[in-house]
C-alpha cells in the first residue's frame, strides 16, 4: 500500500492556487475588517476604514477614509483622517509583527459630529471595557456641591440639646462651685479663729488689771499676739487659696460663654444654606467640564498603559474575537528582538475647528509607538507646533514605573458650549484659548484644565421655570463677557484632589449672600434664640452661685481678719500704756 | 437536521469505503485535529494538506473533523486551561520565547492558550483515536458491516452525487 496519494497533488496545488488567488482579491477586504475590529477593540468605539489597499511588494499600506468614533461622546467622532499612507517593513510580518517606519496623516479633522453612537466600550471582558470602567469610577468619586438656586430655602435641623456643650460645662461647673464652698467652709473652721480670737480677748482683760510690773501678764499678753499673728497667717494663706479658687470658678463662668458661642456656630451648622463660597461655586459650576476633561486623559492613559507595557516578561492579553473560546494570547518579548507593534514615525497633517469657516491646518510628529517599550528602549514622543498651537506629550513606559505626561495650549479655537449644573443657564466661550495638562508617574496624578475667552455669551434655558434668584443670576452673569477656568487635579489616583476656581464665582456668591441673606439671617436669629432657651436656665443658677459664693468667701474672710486685727491692735495698745516709761 | 443527515451520510460512506480499517482511522485522527483545535490556524493547513497528500481516507477526515467540532467547543476550557499552564511554566518561557521571535511560527497562533492546549491534547489524543478507530472498524465490518451494505438507504445513500465527487479522494488499494 503506497503511503502518499500522488494524484491528489494537482487538486491541492489548485486549491492552495484558488486561495492565492482568494487572498489577493480579499486580502484588503480582509485587513480592513481585521483593521477595525483590532481598532475598536483598543479604542472602545467604532473604527470605519472605506477603503484600505495592501501593496506587499513596495511594503505600503494605505487607508482611506479612516473615521474613529468618541469613546466618550454619543454623536461625536474622536477624528477623521482623509488618507494615512504607511511604509511597512515586510519581512517582520513573518513574525506576526507591525513595524511602520514612517507613516503619513493627511487631513486628520477632531470633533467631527457623527449620525450614530459610535461607542461599543469593547468587549465586556476586555480591556477597554476595563478602563472604561475604571475611569469612569474614578471619575465619579469626586463629590461637587451643588447651587440650591431653584427654591432658595433655608432649611433649620433639629437643635439637640445633648449635643449644646454649654449645658453639660455649666452643670460641671456648678460642682465644682459646690466642691469648693465646702473646701473653704473646711479651710476656714480649722483655723480655730474664736478660740484664738477669745484667748486674746481674755488676756486684754487681765492687761487691763495689771501693773507694768507683772511681768507675767505681760508675757502672756506676747504669746497672745504671737497667736494672733500666726492666726493672721492662716487667714492669709487661705485667703490665697481662696482667691485662685475663685478665679479659676470666674474662669468657669467666662467659659461658659465660649461655650454659647460654640453652641451658636454648631447651631448655625445646622443651617441648610446654600453655598456661598467661592471655591464651592467654581466647584458646583466647572467641576463636572474639568472632571470629564482629566477623565478622558486619564482613559486614553491608562489604555497606553494596557497595550503599551513595561517590562519584558510574557504577558497575557484577551484572544482573538471567534466562535471559539478566544482564550488568552501570549506575547514573549524577547531583548534585541522586535516589538509587536512599532510606528517609527508619523507626520500628521490635521485640523482643530474643521467647522470653523476657514478652517486652520496644523503639523504634528508622533515617534515611538510601540507595543514593548522595553525593547523599542525609548518613550513615546508627540509634539505639535504651530503660531496658536502647541501640544506635546510623553508616554514613558521604558522603565518599571511609567510616567505619562502630555500638555496642549490650542488658541483662538472655538470652544465648546458649557452646561452649568444647578443654574437654567449655559454659557458659549466662543472663540478662546484652552489648555490642558496631564502628568500621570506611576499613580500620582497631576492635571490642569484652564479655558480663557472674551466673548463669552450666555443662553437661558427656557424650559426651567423661572424663579427671583434665577432671574437674579441671570441679570448678573449675563452681563459677563469675560471667562477664566482654571481647574486642577492633584494626589494618587485612589486619593485624588480637585479644585476649580473661576472669575464667576466671586459674582455668583455675592449674588447669592444678598439673595439669601435676610433669610439667613432670620434663620440664624432663631436659631440663636432656641440656644439661648436652652442653655441660659442651665447658666444663669450657676453664674449666680459663683457670684453669691464669691461675695460670701471673701465676706467671712474680711471679717475674721477684722477681728484678728481687732484683738491684736487692741493688746499692743494696752502693752504700750503698760511698758510706757513715766517719768516722776 | 441537514447536519446530521450529512454526518450520517458520510458515516455511512466512511465504513464502507475502499479503504482499509487503518486508513479510515488515521483520516478520522487527523480530522480530529481540524475539528477539535481553533480552524483558522496556519497548522490546520498543513494537517489538511497531510490529508489530502497521505493515503488516508478523506471521507474519514471529513467524519473526524465534523464529530470533533462539538467536541471541541465542549472542551475549550480545558484547552484554555492546558495551553495557559504550558505557557506559563517558567522552565519552558525560553523555548517559547524563541519560538514567538522565529519567522512564520507566530502565525500558528501558538501563543494563544486555547490553539495550544487544543492542538496539545489533539495530538496526545492522535494515536489513542486511531488504534481505537481502527479496532471498531474491523469489528464493524466484521460483523454488521456486510447487512448494511446490502440494505436499500445504503444504496440510496451511496448513489447520489455527492458520493461521485468524494470517490476522488477514497483511499487507493
Amino acid at each position: 500500500m503506497r503511503i502518499f496519494r500522488w494524484r491528489a497533488i494537482g487538486p491541492l496545488l489548485v486549491f492552495t492556487l484558488l486561495a492565492g488567488v482568494l487572498w489577493v482579491l480579499l486580502a484588503d477586504r480582509i485587513a480592513r475588517r481585521a483593521a477595525e475590529e483590532i481598532g475598536t477593540a483598543i479604542v472602545g468605539a467604532k473604527v470605519e476604514i472605506q477603503k484600505l489597499h495592501i501593496d506587499l511588494t513596495n511594503g505600503d499600506v494605505t487607508v482611506r477614509g479612516l473615521t474613529v468614533a468618541s469613546p466618550h461622546e454619543a454623536l461625536k467622532n474622536l477624528f477623521q483622517a482623509d488618507e494615512l499612507t504607511a511604509d511597512i517593513d515586510v519581512l517582520p510580518l513573518l513574525e506576526k509583527k507591525v513595524v511602520i517606519d514612517r507613516l503619513a496623516a493627511n487631513g486628520l479633522r477632531f470633533g467631527t459630529p457623527r449620525l450614530t453612537d459610535g461607542r461599543t466600550a469593547g468587549r465586556p471582558d476586555g480591556v477597554t471595557a476595563r478602563v472604561l470602567a475604571e475611569t469612569r469610577r474614578w471619575s465619579e468619586q469626586f463629590q461637587v456641591p451643588a447651587i440650591q438656586l431653584a427654591t432658595g430655602k433655608i432649611d433649620v435641623g433639629t437643635l439637640d440639646p445633648r449635643r449644646l456643650s454649654a449645658i453639660p460645662a455649666a452643670e460641671a461647673l456648678s460642682a465644682r462651685a459646690d466642691s469648693s464652698r465646702r473646701a473653704w467652709q473646711t479651710g476656714l473652721d480649722s483655723l480655730r479663729l474664736a478660740a484664738t480670737i477669745d484667748s486674746a480677748t481674755a488676756t486684754l482683760t487681765r492687761l487691763r488689771g495689771a501693773r507694768a510690773t507683772d511681768l507675767a501678764a505681760l508675757s502672756d499678753a506676747r504669746r497672745a499676739i504671737d497667736h494672733l499673728k500666726q492666726a493672721r497667717g492662716r487667714v492669709t494663706a487661705l485667703e490665697r487659696g481662696v482667691t485662685g479658687g475663685l478665679a479659676a470658678l470666674r474662669a468657669g463662668v467666662a467659659g461658659l460663654d465660649s461655650a454659647k458661642q460654640r453652641d451658636y456656630a454648631f447651631a448655625r451648622g445646622l443651617l441648610k444654606l446654600p453655598t456661598l463660597d467661592a471655591p464651592e461655586i467654581g466647584l458646583a459650576l466647572f467641576a463636572p467640564s474639568a472632571v470629564a476633561q482629566f477623565q478622558r486623559a486619564l482613559y486614553w492613559t491608562q489604555l497606553a498603559r494596557a497595550h503599551m507595557p513595561p517590562g519584558l516578561l510574557p504577558r497575557a492579553e484577551q484572544g482573538p474575537p471567534r466562535a471559539r473560546r478566544s482564550g488568552s494570547t501570549v506575547r514573549f518579548p524577547r531583548e534585541h528582538a522586535l516589538p509587536g507593534f512599532l510606528l517609527r514615525t508619523a507626520e500628521l497633517s490635521f485640523q482643530l475647528d474643521p467647522t470653523a469657516p476657514r478652517p486652520k491646518r496644523y503639523a504634528g510628529r508622533l515617534t515611538g509607538l510601540t507595543s514593548d517599550p522595553a525593547l523599542y528602549g525609548r518613550p513615546t514622543l508627540f509634539e505639535a507646533s504651530a503660531p496658536a498651537v502647541t501640544a506635546g506629550a510623553m508616554l514613558d513606559h521604558v522603565h518599571a514605573t511609567a510616567r505619562d505626561t502630555a500638555g496642549a495650549t490650542v488658541q483662538g479655537v472655538r470652544l465648546p458650549v458649557i452646561q452649568l449644573p444647578s443654574l437654567p443657564m449655559a454659557l458659549d466661550p466662543g472663540q478662546g484659548t484652552a489648555q490642558l495638562g496631564f502628568a500621570l508617574r506611576g499613580d500620582t496624578i497631576r492635571a490642569r484644565w484652564a479655558i480663557r475667552s472674551t466673548h463669552v455669551q450666555w443662553s437661558r434655558d427656557s424650559a426651567v421655570q423661572r424663579s427671583t434668584g434665577a432671574d437674579l443670576l441671570w441679570r448678573t452673569l449675563s452681563g459677563i463677557s469675560d471667562l477664566q477656568v482654571d481647574a486642577g487635579v492633584t494626589g494618587t489616583l485612589s486619593q485624588p484632589r480637585l479644585s476649580v476656581r473661576s472669575n464667576l464665582d466671586a459674582a455668583i456668591a455675592a449674588r447669592l449672600r444678598t439673595m439669601l441673606g435676610e433669610e439667613a439671617a432670620a434663620a440664624e436669629r432663631r436659631l440663636r434664640a432656641e440656644v439661648d432657651r436652652q442653655v441660659d436656665p442651665a447658666i444663669a443658677p450657676v453664674r449666680a452661685r459663683v457670684t453669691a459664693l464669691q461675695s460670701e468667701i471673701t465676706g467671712r474672710l474680711a471679717q475674721q481678719r477684722a477681728r484678728l486685727d481687732q484683738a491684736q491692735k487692741d493688746l499692743e495698745s494696752r502693752l504700750r500704756e503698760l511698758t510706757r516709761i513715766r517719768l516722776p | 437536521m441537514l447536519t446530521l443527515v450529512k454526518l450520517l451520510q458520510s458515516l455511512v460512506k466512511a465504513l464502507h469505503s475502499e479503504g482499509t480499517p487503518g486508513q479510515l482511522a488515521a483520516g478520522i485522527a487527523l480530522g480530529s485535529i481540524l475539528g477539535l483545535t481553533p480552524l483558522l490556524s496556519l497548522h490546520n493547513a498543513i494537517v489538511f494538506a497531510l490529508i489530502v497528500l497521505l493515503n488516508v481516507s478523506f471521507p474519514g477526515a471529513m467524519l473526524g473533523w465534523a464529530l470533533f467540532v462539538p467536541i471541541g467547543f465542549l472542551l475549550d476550557p480545558l484547552f484554555d486551561s492546558i495551553g495557559h499552564t504550558l505557557l506559563f511554566t517558567p522552565s519552558v518561557t525560553p523555548f517559547f520565547t524563541s519560538l514567538y521571535n522565529m519567522p512564520v511560527v507566530p502565525l500558528t497562533n501558538f501563543n494563544n492558550t486555547v490553539t495550544l492546549g487544543s492542538l496539545v491534547f489533539s495530538v496526545v489524543f492522535f494515536l489513542p483515536l486511531f488504534f481505537a478507530t481502527r479496532w471498531g472498524v474491523t469489528r464493524y465490518r466484521a460483523t454488521i458491516g456486510e447487512r448494511v451494505r446490502q440494505s436499500k438507504w445504503y444504496r440510496a445513500v451511496t448513489a447520489s452525487k455527492l458520493y461521485n465527487i468524494y470517490r476522488l479522494f477514497r483511499p487507493e488499494p
